[in-house]
Protein backbone atom coordinates (compact mmCIF):
# COMPACT_ATOMS: atom_id res chain seq x y z
CA UNK A 1 0.00 0.00 0.00
CA UNK A 2 1.29 3.40 -0.72
CA UNK A 3 0.29 6.38 0.93
CA UNK A 4 0.46 9.78 -1.55
CA UNK A 5 2.11 12.93 -0.58
CA UNK A 6 -1.01 14.51 0.84
CA UNK A 7 -1.75 12.06 3.17
CA UNK A 8 1.39 11.97 4.34
CA UNK A 9 1.15 15.71 5.08
CA UNK A 10 -2.13 15.52 7.25
CA UNK A 11 -0.69 12.24 9.18
CA UNK A 12 2.69 14.95 9.57
CA UNK A 13 0.32 17.37 11.11
CA UNK A 14 -1.65 14.91 13.14
CA UNK A 15 1.56 13.56 14.62
CA UNK A 16 2.27 17.00 15.66
CA UNK A 17 -1.39 18.26 17.18
CA UNK A 18 -0.45 14.77 19.41
CA UNK A 19 2.98 16.03 20.68
CA UNK A 20 1.77 19.71 21.06
CA UNK A 21 -1.14 17.96 23.26
CA UNK A 22 1.19 16.00 25.28
CA UNK A 23 3.86 18.76 26.26
CA UNK A 24 1.31 21.00 27.22
CA UNK A 25 -0.15 18.53 29.74
CA UNK A 26 3.27 17.92 31.04
CA UNK A 27 3.38 21.89 31.45
CA UNK A 28 0.12 21.95 33.04
CA UNK A 29 1.25 19.06 35.37
CA UNK A 30 4.43 20.64 36.40
CA UNK A 31 2.90 24.14 37.16
CA UNK A 32 0.32 22.51 39.23
CA UNK A 33 2.62 20.77 41.24
CA UNK A 34 4.97 24.30 41.95
CA UNK A 35 1.58 25.83 43.01
CA UNK A 36 0.87 23.07 45.28
CA UNK A 37 3.93 23.90 46.76
CA UNK A 38 4.31 27.30 46.72
CA UNK A 39 1.05 26.76 48.68
CA UNK A 40 2.37 24.36 51.69
CA UNK A 41 5.33 26.95 51.90
CA UNK A 42 2.86 29.57 52.78
CA UNK A 43 1.39 27.51 54.96
CA UNK A 44 3.97 27.55 57.54
CA UNK A 45 4.03 30.02 60.34
CA UNK A 46 6.32 33.00 60.29
CA UNK A 47 9.59 32.68 62.32
CA UNK A 48 9.31 34.11 65.76
CA UNK A 49 10.71 37.70 66.19
CA UNK A 50 14.44 37.71 67.79
CA UNK A 51 15.01 38.14 71.78
CA UNK A 52 18.27 39.51 70.70
CA UNK A 53 18.30 43.42 69.71
CA UNK A 54 19.92 42.63 66.33
CA UNK A 55 22.27 45.88 65.75
CA UNK A 56 25.21 46.26 63.05
CA UNK A 57 29.02 45.61 63.36
CA UNK A 58 30.66 47.49 65.76
CA UNK A 59 33.70 49.22 64.30
CA UNK A 60 36.57 50.40 66.63
CA UNK A 61 36.56 53.98 67.38
CA UNK A 62 39.85 55.97 66.11
CA UNK A 63 42.67 55.21 68.61
CA UNK A 64 43.44 58.85 68.23
CA UNK A 65 43.72 59.13 72.33
CA UNK A 66 44.20 55.93 73.36
CA UNK A 67 46.89 55.00 75.87
CA UNK A 68 48.08 51.27 76.39
CA UNK A 69 49.53 49.79 79.59
CA UNK A 70 49.92 46.57 81.06
CA UNK A 71 50.87 45.36 84.57
CA UNK A 72 54.44 43.79 85.60
CA UNK A 73 53.88 40.06 86.16
CA UNK A 74 57.03 39.10 86.55
CA UNK A 75 60.50 41.17 87.63
CA UNK A 76 62.52 41.41 84.59
CA UNK A 77 65.53 43.82 83.86
CA UNK A 78 64.35 46.58 81.68
CA UNK A 79 67.12 47.26 78.93
CA UNK A 80 68.31 49.76 76.57
CA UNK A 81 67.46 47.70 73.60
CA UNK A 82 65.39 44.40 72.66
CA UNK A 83 68.13 41.98 73.66
CA UNK A 84 68.80 40.21 76.87
CA UNK A 85 72.21 41.34 76.35
CA UNK A 86 71.66 44.87 76.23
CA UNK A 87 72.75 46.97 79.33
CA UNK A 88 70.57 46.97 81.72
CA UNK A 89 68.27 50.32 82.75
CA UNK A 90 66.53 49.37 85.83
CA UNK A 91 65.02 46.61 87.94
CA UNK A 92 61.14 46.47 87.13
CA UNK A 93 59.25 44.77 90.18
CA UNK A 94 56.04 43.54 90.56
CA UNK A 95 54.85 46.23 92.99
CA UNK A 96 54.88 49.53 94.09
CA UNK A 97 55.77 51.19 96.81
CA UNK A 98 51.92 51.17 98.15
CA UNK A 99 51.99 47.76 97.44
CA UNK A 100 49.96 47.36 94.19
CA UNK A 101 50.21 45.73 91.42
CA UNK A 102 53.15 47.85 89.23
CA UNK A 103 52.38 48.88 85.93
CA UNK A 104 53.67 50.57 82.65
CA UNK A 105 52.89 52.54 79.70
CA UNK A 106 53.38 50.76 76.45
CA UNK A 107 55.11 52.86 73.71
CA UNK A 108 56.13 50.33 71.16
CA UNK A 109 57.27 46.49 70.28
CA UNK A 110 59.87 44.58 68.08
CA UNK A 111 60.84 41.19 67.69
CA UNK A 112 64.35 40.50 69.06
CA UNK A 113 66.91 38.27 68.80
CA UNK A 114 65.17 34.40 68.23
CA UNK A 115 61.69 36.18 67.24
CA UNK A 116 61.14 37.04 70.97
CA UNK A 117 58.91 39.76 71.41
CA UNK A 118 60.24 42.45 73.69
CA UNK A 119 57.79 46.15 74.61
CA UNK A 120 59.11 49.42 74.92
CA UNK A 121 58.16 50.78 78.67
CA UNK A 122 57.90 53.89 80.20
CA UNK A 123 59.67 53.78 83.41
CA UNK A 124 58.51 54.87 87.30
CA UNK A 125 62.12 56.25 87.34
CA UNK A 126 64.99 58.97 87.38
CA UNK A 127 65.65 60.51 85.31
CA UNK A 128 61.60 61.34 84.78
CA UNK A 129 60.83 60.20 80.81
CA UNK A 130 63.32 57.50 80.55
CA UNK A 131 62.01 54.14 78.62
CA UNK A 132 63.45 51.20 78.26
CA UNK A 133 62.54 47.52 76.81
CA UNK A 134 61.63 44.37 78.72
CA UNK A 135 60.30 41.08 77.25
CA UNK A 136 57.15 40.97 76.77
CA UNK A 137 56.51 37.91 78.94
CA UNK A 138 57.19 39.99 82.07
CA UNK A 139 53.69 41.68 81.22
CA UNK A 140 50.06 40.67 81.96
CA UNK A 141 47.23 41.67 79.43
CA UNK A 142 47.44 44.62 77.90
CA UNK A 143 44.48 47.78 78.94
CA UNK A 144 43.30 50.24 76.89
CA UNK A 145 42.20 53.70 78.33
CA UNK A 146 40.94 56.25 76.53
CA UNK A 147 41.14 58.73 79.16
CA UNK A 148 44.36 61.80 79.23
CA UNK A 149 45.25 64.19 82.11
CA UNK A 150 47.02 67.64 81.43
CA UNK A 151 48.34 69.57 84.37
CA UNK A 152 49.21 73.04 83.81
CA UNK A 153 51.87 74.77 85.75
CA UNK A 154 50.91 78.34 84.68
CA UNK A 155 47.60 78.11 84.55
CA UNK A 156 47.62 76.01 87.68
CA UNK A 157 44.86 73.62 86.46
CA UNK A 158 44.08 69.88 85.61
CA UNK A 159 42.40 69.04 82.77
CA UNK A 160 41.16 65.30 81.97
CA UNK A 161 39.88 64.71 78.76
CA UNK A 162 38.57 61.35 77.08
CA UNK A 163 38.44 60.55 73.48
CA UNK A 164 39.65 64.04 73.15
CA UNK A 165 36.50 66.01 74.66
CA UNK A 166 37.05 67.48 77.58
CA UNK A 167 35.26 66.27 80.94
CA UNK A 168 36.33 67.66 83.88
CA UNK A 169 38.60 70.66 85.00
CA UNK A 170 39.41 72.04 88.56
CA UNK A 171 42.38 74.16 89.87
CA UNK A 172 45.34 72.89 91.40
CA UNK A 173 48.38 73.85 93.85
CA UNK A 174 51.36 72.00 92.67
CA UNK A 175 55.48 72.23 93.74
CA UNK A 176 56.87 75.50 95.33
CA UNK A 177 60.08 77.13 93.46
CA UNK A 178 62.14 75.15 95.56
CA UNK A 179 60.28 71.46 94.91
CA UNK A 180 59.10 71.41 91.19
CA UNK A 181 56.47 69.37 90.16
CA UNK A 182 58.57 67.63 87.18
CA UNK A 183 57.51 68.74 83.71
CA UNK A 184 56.73 65.89 81.12
CA UNK A 185 55.07 62.31 80.19
CA UNK A 186 53.83 60.39 82.88
CA UNK A 187 51.01 57.93 83.26
CA UNK A 188 48.87 57.43 86.93
CA UNK A 189 49.92 54.03 88.66
CA UNK A 190 47.77 53.11 90.88
CA UNK A 191 44.99 54.10 93.46
CA UNK A 192 45.10 55.19 97.12
CA UNK A 193 41.45 55.48 99.56
CA UNK A 194 40.50 54.58 102.93
CA UNK A 195 43.72 55.55 104.38
CA UNK A 196 43.78 57.77 107.96
CA UNK A 197 45.91 61.11 106.27
CA UNK A 198 43.99 64.19 106.15
CA UNK A 199 47.02 65.89 104.42
CA UNK A 200 46.10 63.78 101.52
CA UNK A 201 42.41 64.41 101.27
CA UNK A 202 40.02 61.17 100.88
CA UNK A 203 41.95 59.86 97.36
CA UNK A 204 45.21 59.45 96.11
CA UNK A 205 46.42 58.90 92.57
CA UNK A 206 49.82 57.37 92.58
CA UNK A 207 52.28 58.57 89.04
CA UNK A 208 55.27 57.30 87.21
CA UNK A 209 56.73 61.08 88.25
CA UNK A 210 59.45 61.44 90.84
CA UNK A 211 60.68 64.57 92.17
CA UNK A 212 64.46 65.72 91.27
CA UNK A 213 65.14 67.14 94.86
CA UNK A 214 63.11 65.25 97.04
CA UNK A 215 64.81 62.12 96.79
CA UNK A 216 65.56 61.20 100.09
CA UNK A 217 61.57 61.61 100.63
CA UNK A 218 60.14 58.12 101.74
CA UNK A 219 59.68 55.73 99.12
CA UNK A 220 62.01 57.74 96.94
CA UNK A 221 59.68 61.04 95.94
CA UNK A 222 56.87 59.95 93.86
CA UNK A 223 54.38 62.26 92.66
CA UNK A 224 50.76 61.73 93.68
CA UNK A 225 47.53 63.72 92.75
CA UNK A 226 45.11 63.85 96.00
CA UNK A 227 42.86 65.50 98.24
CA UNK A 228 43.97 68.37 100.36
CA UNK A 229 43.42 69.41 104.13
CA UNK A 230 44.00 72.82 103.07
CA UNK A 231 41.74 73.95 100.49
CA UNK A 232 42.42 77.63 100.61
CA UNK A 233 45.83 77.51 99.87
CA UNK A 234 44.25 76.62 95.64
CA UNK A 235 45.41 77.34 93.53
CA UNK A 236 48.50 77.61 93.59
CA UNK A 237 52.22 76.63 93.86
CA UNK A 238 52.19 75.44 97.51
CA UNK A 239 53.42 71.52 97.88
CA UNK A 240 56.12 69.59 97.83
CA UNK A 241 55.60 68.87 94.32
CA UNK A 242 52.26 66.60 94.31
CA UNK A 243 49.16 68.21 92.54
CA UNK A 244 47.01 68.67 95.14
CA UNK A 245 42.95 69.59 94.29
CA UNK A 246 39.75 70.39 96.68
CA UNK A 247 38.66 66.66 97.96
CA UNK A 248 35.72 67.51 96.01
CA UNK A 249 37.44 67.63 92.68
CA UNK A 250 39.70 64.52 93.98
CA UNK A 251 36.26 62.12 94.41
CA UNK A 252 35.11 63.59 91.21
CA UNK A 253 37.90 62.37 88.93
CA UNK A 254 37.65 59.70 91.23
CA UNK A 255 35.35 58.27 89.67
CA UNK A 256 36.15 59.44 85.52
CA UNK A 257 39.91 58.87 85.63
CA UNK A 258 41.26 55.10 85.57
CA UNK A 259 45.07 53.30 86.55
CA UNK A 260 46.94 53.56 83.21
CA UNK A 261 45.48 57.22 82.33
CA UNK A 262 48.51 59.41 80.51
CA UNK A 263 49.41 62.47 82.75
CA UNK A 264 51.20 65.40 81.06
CA UNK A 265 52.70 67.92 83.10
CA UNK A 266 53.40 71.38 81.05
CA UNK B 1 23.13 15.96 80.84
CA UNK B 2 26.12 14.84 82.24
CA UNK B 3 28.58 16.64 80.74
CA UNK B 4 27.25 20.01 82.08
CA UNK B 5 29.44 20.23 85.01
CA UNK B 6 29.87 23.08 86.94
CA UNK B 7 32.25 25.62 86.09
CA UNK B 8 33.88 25.71 89.54
CA UNK B 9 35.63 22.58 90.11
CA UNK B 10 37.21 23.74 93.41
CA UNK B 11 38.78 26.50 94.69
CA UNK B 12 42.41 25.40 93.79
CA UNK B 13 43.97 27.70 90.94
CA UNK B 14 42.65 26.87 87.59
CA UNK B 15 46.34 26.40 86.39
CA UNK B 16 49.59 25.86 88.53
CA UNK B 17 50.19 29.24 89.91
CA UNK B 18 47.73 31.42 88.29
CA UNK B 19 44.68 32.31 89.45
CA UNK B 20 41.49 30.53 91.45
CA UNK B 21 38.36 30.84 89.58
CA UNK B 22 37.36 33.39 92.56
CA UNK B 23 40.08 36.16 91.59
CA UNK B 24 38.41 35.91 88.23
CA UNK B 25 34.80 35.73 88.62
CA UNK B 26 34.67 37.74 91.41
CA UNK B 27 30.82 38.94 91.68
CA UNK B 28 30.31 34.61 91.04
CA UNK B 29 28.39 35.53 88.29
CA UNK B 30 29.86 32.93 85.92
CA UNK B 31 29.33 30.04 88.85
CA UNK B 32 26.12 31.03 88.73
CA UNK B 33 25.50 30.48 85.71
CA UNK B 34 26.76 27.41 85.25
CA UNK B 35 24.95 26.33 88.37
CA UNK B 36 21.47 27.50 86.93
CA UNK B 37 22.70 25.46 83.87
CA UNK B 38 23.33 21.89 85.64
CA UNK B 39 20.60 22.51 88.03
CA UNK B 40 17.90 22.78 86.10
CA UNK B 41 16.98 19.68 84.45
CA UNK B 42 14.97 19.31 81.54
CA UNK B 43 11.86 17.13 83.51
CA UNK B 44 11.51 20.26 85.66
CA UNK B 45 11.52 22.46 82.64
CA UNK B 46 8.51 20.84 80.69
CA UNK B 47 6.75 20.72 84.36
CA UNK B 48 6.79 24.88 84.06
CA UNK B 49 5.98 25.05 80.46
CA UNK B 50 2.55 25.68 80.60
CA UNK B 51 2.93 28.54 82.89
CA UNK B 52 3.56 30.41 79.58
CA UNK B 53 6.66 32.18 80.59
CA UNK B 54 9.41 30.88 77.96
CA UNK B 55 10.37 34.01 76.20
CA UNK B 56 12.99 35.88 77.33
CA UNK B 57 11.39 39.53 77.18
CA UNK B 58 11.19 40.17 81.13
CA UNK B 59 14.92 39.10 81.55
CA UNK B 60 16.21 42.74 82.19
CA UNK B 61 12.98 43.83 83.84
CA UNK B 62 13.12 43.86 87.64
CA UNK B 63 10.96 41.58 87.90
CA UNK B 64 12.86 38.68 85.93
CA UNK B 65 14.80 37.93 89.34
CA UNK B 66 14.51 35.01 92.37
CA UNK B 67 10.92 34.62 90.90
CA UNK B 68 11.67 34.20 87.27
CA UNK B 69 10.35 30.39 86.31
CA UNK B 70 13.49 27.99 85.97
CA UNK B 71 13.31 27.81 82.23
CA UNK B 72 14.10 31.82 82.17
CA UNK B 73 16.78 31.53 84.79
CA UNK B 74 18.02 28.37 82.35
CA UNK B 75 18.19 30.65 79.39
CA UNK B 76 19.94 33.18 80.94
CA UNK B 77 22.43 31.00 82.76
CA UNK B 78 23.06 29.76 78.73
CA UNK B 79 22.65 33.38 77.59
CA UNK B 80 25.69 34.25 79.85
CA UNK B 81 27.63 31.50 78.85
CA UNK B 82 27.21 32.68 75.19
CA UNK B 83 28.52 36.37 76.56
CA UNK B 84 31.55 34.74 78.77
CA UNK B 85 32.69 32.96 74.86
CA UNK B 86 31.71 36.40 73.12
CA UNK B 87 33.76 38.34 75.63
CA UNK B 88 37.25 36.26 75.02
CA UNK B 89 36.70 36.29 71.17
CA UNK B 90 35.81 40.38 71.29
CA UNK B 91 38.76 41.28 73.10
CA UNK B 92 40.65 39.36 71.56
CA UNK B 93 39.98 40.87 68.21
CA UNK B 94 39.73 44.15 69.63
CA UNK B 95 43.25 43.77 71.22
CA UNK B 96 44.69 42.54 67.47
CA UNK B 97 43.21 45.06 65.62
CA UNK B 98 44.70 47.87 67.98
CA UNK B 99 48.13 46.33 68.09
CA UNK B 100 48.30 46.23 64.35
CA UNK B 101 50.80 43.42 64.37
CA UNK B 102 48.58 41.85 61.35
CA UNK B 103 48.52 42.44 57.73
CA UNK B 104 46.22 41.81 54.74
CA UNK B 105 43.57 39.27 54.83
CA UNK B 106 43.80 38.74 57.80
CA UNK B 107 44.17 42.50 59.28
CA UNK B 108 40.43 42.54 57.81
CA UNK B 109 39.33 39.25 59.14
CA UNK B 110 40.42 40.61 62.55
CA UNK B 111 38.14 43.63 61.97
CA UNK B 112 35.41 42.68 60.44
CA UNK B 113 34.86 39.41 63.16
CA UNK B 114 35.70 41.92 65.51
CA UNK B 115 32.68 43.98 64.99
CA UNK B 116 30.37 41.33 64.63
CA UNK B 117 31.70 39.87 68.07
CA UNK B 118 31.72 43.36 69.52
CA UNK B 119 27.89 43.32 69.09
CA UNK B 120 27.50 40.03 69.49
CA UNK B 121 28.73 41.09 73.14
CA UNK B 122 26.41 44.02 73.16
CA UNK B 123 23.41 42.17 71.95
CA UNK B 124 23.36 39.71 74.65
CA UNK B 125 24.11 42.62 77.32
CA UNK B 126 21.52 44.22 76.17
CA UNK B 127 18.72 41.28 76.44
CA UNK B 128 20.72 40.06 80.21
CA UNK B 129 20.49 44.27 81.41
CA UNK B 130 21.20 43.54 85.34
CA UNK B 131 22.01 40.14 85.29
CA UNK B 132 25.14 40.04 82.56
CA UNK B 133 28.72 38.76 83.88
CA UNK B 134 30.89 41.58 83.67
CA UNK B 135 33.88 41.82 81.57
CA UNK B 136 36.70 39.38 82.91
CA UNK B 137 40.23 40.61 82.37
CA UNK B 138 42.36 39.00 79.63
CA UNK B 139 46.25 38.18 78.91
CA UNK B 140 46.44 36.86 75.41
CA UNK B 141 50.43 36.89 76.11
CA UNK B 142 51.29 38.30 72.64
CA UNK B 143 48.84 35.95 70.55
CA UNK B 144 47.66 39.48 68.98
CA UNK B 145 51.02 40.65 68.11
CA UNK B 146 51.89 37.23 66.14
CA UNK B 147 50.04 36.81 62.93
CA UNK B 148 50.81 32.97 63.05
CA UNK B 149 49.80 32.41 66.22
CA UNK B 150 46.84 34.95 65.98
CA UNK B 151 45.52 32.80 62.92
CA UNK B 152 46.37 29.60 65.29
CA UNK B 153 44.02 31.40 67.69
CA UNK B 154 41.11 32.49 65.85
CA UNK B 155 40.61 29.07 64.50
CA UNK B 156 40.71 27.36 67.69
CA UNK B 157 38.26 30.11 69.27
CA UNK B 158 35.92 30.51 65.92
CA UNK B 159 35.26 26.50 66.37
CA UNK B 160 34.79 26.79 70.17
CA UNK B 161 32.36 29.08 69.59
CA UNK B 162 30.26 26.88 66.95
CA UNK B 163 30.77 23.76 68.82
CA UNK B 164 29.77 25.51 71.69
CA UNK B 165 26.12 27.26 70.55
CA UNK B 166 25.58 24.03 68.89
CA UNK B 167 25.36 22.00 72.26
CA UNK B 168 23.35 25.12 74.07
CA UNK B 169 21.01 26.06 71.52
CA UNK B 170 18.74 23.12 71.75
CA UNK B 171 18.56 23.62 75.70
CA UNK B 172 16.92 26.99 74.94
CA UNK B 173 13.43 27.10 75.95
CA UNK B 174 12.34 30.36 74.28
CA UNK B 175 11.63 29.95 70.49
CA UNK B 176 12.55 33.53 70.23
CA UNK B 177 15.79 33.36 72.11
CA UNK B 178 16.76 30.31 69.99
CA UNK B 179 16.04 31.84 67.06
CA UNK B 180 18.49 34.55 68.02
CA UNK B 181 21.19 32.45 69.30
CA UNK B 182 20.84 30.71 66.15
CA UNK B 183 21.59 33.64 64.13
CA UNK B 184 24.76 33.99 66.02
CA UNK B 185 25.61 30.21 65.05
CA UNK B 186 25.53 30.62 61.58
CA UNK B 187 27.77 33.45 61.69
CA UNK B 188 30.01 31.99 63.97
CA UNK B 189 30.56 29.26 61.28
CA UNK B 190 31.05 31.81 58.37
CA UNK B 191 33.66 33.46 61.07
CA UNK B 192 35.83 29.42 61.54
CA UNK B 193 35.00 28.80 57.61
CA UNK B 194 36.82 32.42 56.85
CA UNK B 195 39.63 31.84 59.09
CA UNK B 196 40.20 27.90 58.61
CA UNK B 197 40.42 29.14 54.61
CA UNK B 198 43.06 31.98 56.01
CA UNK B 199 45.12 29.14 57.89
CA UNK B 200 44.81 26.83 54.67
CA UNK B 201 42.38 24.46 55.77
CA UNK B 202 39.62 23.44 54.73
CA UNK B 203 36.76 25.62 55.63
CA UNK B 204 34.24 22.94 56.04
CA UNK B 205 35.98 19.51 57.02
CA UNK B 206 33.24 17.18 57.72
CA UNK B 207 29.60 16.80 56.82
CA UNK B 208 28.54 16.54 60.29
CA UNK B 209 29.74 19.01 63.16
CA UNK B 210 30.00 17.51 66.76
CA UNK B 211 28.35 19.86 69.65
CA UNK B 212 31.06 20.46 72.45
CA UNK B 213 29.78 20.55 76.20
CA UNK B 214 30.66 23.43 78.73
CA UNK B 215 32.93 21.53 80.88
CA UNK B 216 35.25 20.78 77.81
CA UNK B 217 34.69 24.40 76.65
CA UNK B 218 35.74 25.44 79.70
CA UNK B 219 38.55 23.50 79.72
CA UNK B 220 39.87 24.50 76.76
CA UNK B 221 39.44 28.42 77.65
CA UNK B 222 41.20 27.38 81.11
CA UNK B 223 44.08 25.56 78.98
CA UNK B 224 44.92 29.10 77.09
CA UNK B 225 45.01 30.94 80.42
CA UNK B 226 43.75 34.05 78.29
CA UNK B 227 41.39 35.05 81.21
CA UNK B 228 43.35 36.00 84.37
CA UNK B 229 43.15 37.95 87.73
CA UNK B 230 42.30 41.96 87.26
CA UNK B 231 45.92 43.53 88.16
CA UNK B 232 45.10 45.01 91.52
CA UNK B 233 45.89 48.67 91.23
CA UNK B 234 44.32 50.15 93.76
CA UNK B 235 45.16 50.33 97.62
CA UNK B 236 44.58 51.17 101.18
CA UNK B 237 47.91 52.12 102.00
CA UNK B 238 48.95 55.20 103.79
CA UNK B 239 50.21 57.65 100.36
CA UNK B 240 53.93 58.61 101.05
CA UNK B 241 54.09 60.53 97.64
CA UNK B 242 55.90 64.27 98.09
CA UNK B 243 52.78 65.86 99.44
Amino acid sequence: MTITAPERRRLRRAAFVAGALVASAGVCVVVVSLLTTNRSHTSLPPPPRSALPLGRPTPLASDAHLARWAPVSAAAIARRAPDPSAPPVARLDTRTPEHTRNIVGLLGRTRGRGGRLWVRVRLAILPNGTSAWVPRRALGGYVFVHTRLVIDRRRLQAVLSRDGRVVFRAPVGIGKPAWPTPRGEFYVRDRLTSYRSPAYGPLAFGTSARSRVMTDWPAGGYIGIHGTDHPELLPGRVSHGCIRMANRNILRLGRLMPVGTPVIVR
Amino acid sequence: MAEDRTLRPSPSPLWPGGPTFDEIDPSGAISEAADRIRSTTRGGLLKQAGAGATILLGLHTPAAGAAAPASQKRDRAILNYALLLEYLQASFYTEAERMRALKGALARQAQVVGAHERDHVRSLRAVLGGAAIGRPRFDYRGVTEDPSAFRDTAVAFEDLAVAAYKQQAPRVQSKRLLGALLSIHSVEARHAAWIRYLAGRLPAPDAFDEPMSQRRVVAIVDDTRFIVAPAKTSGKKRPRFTG
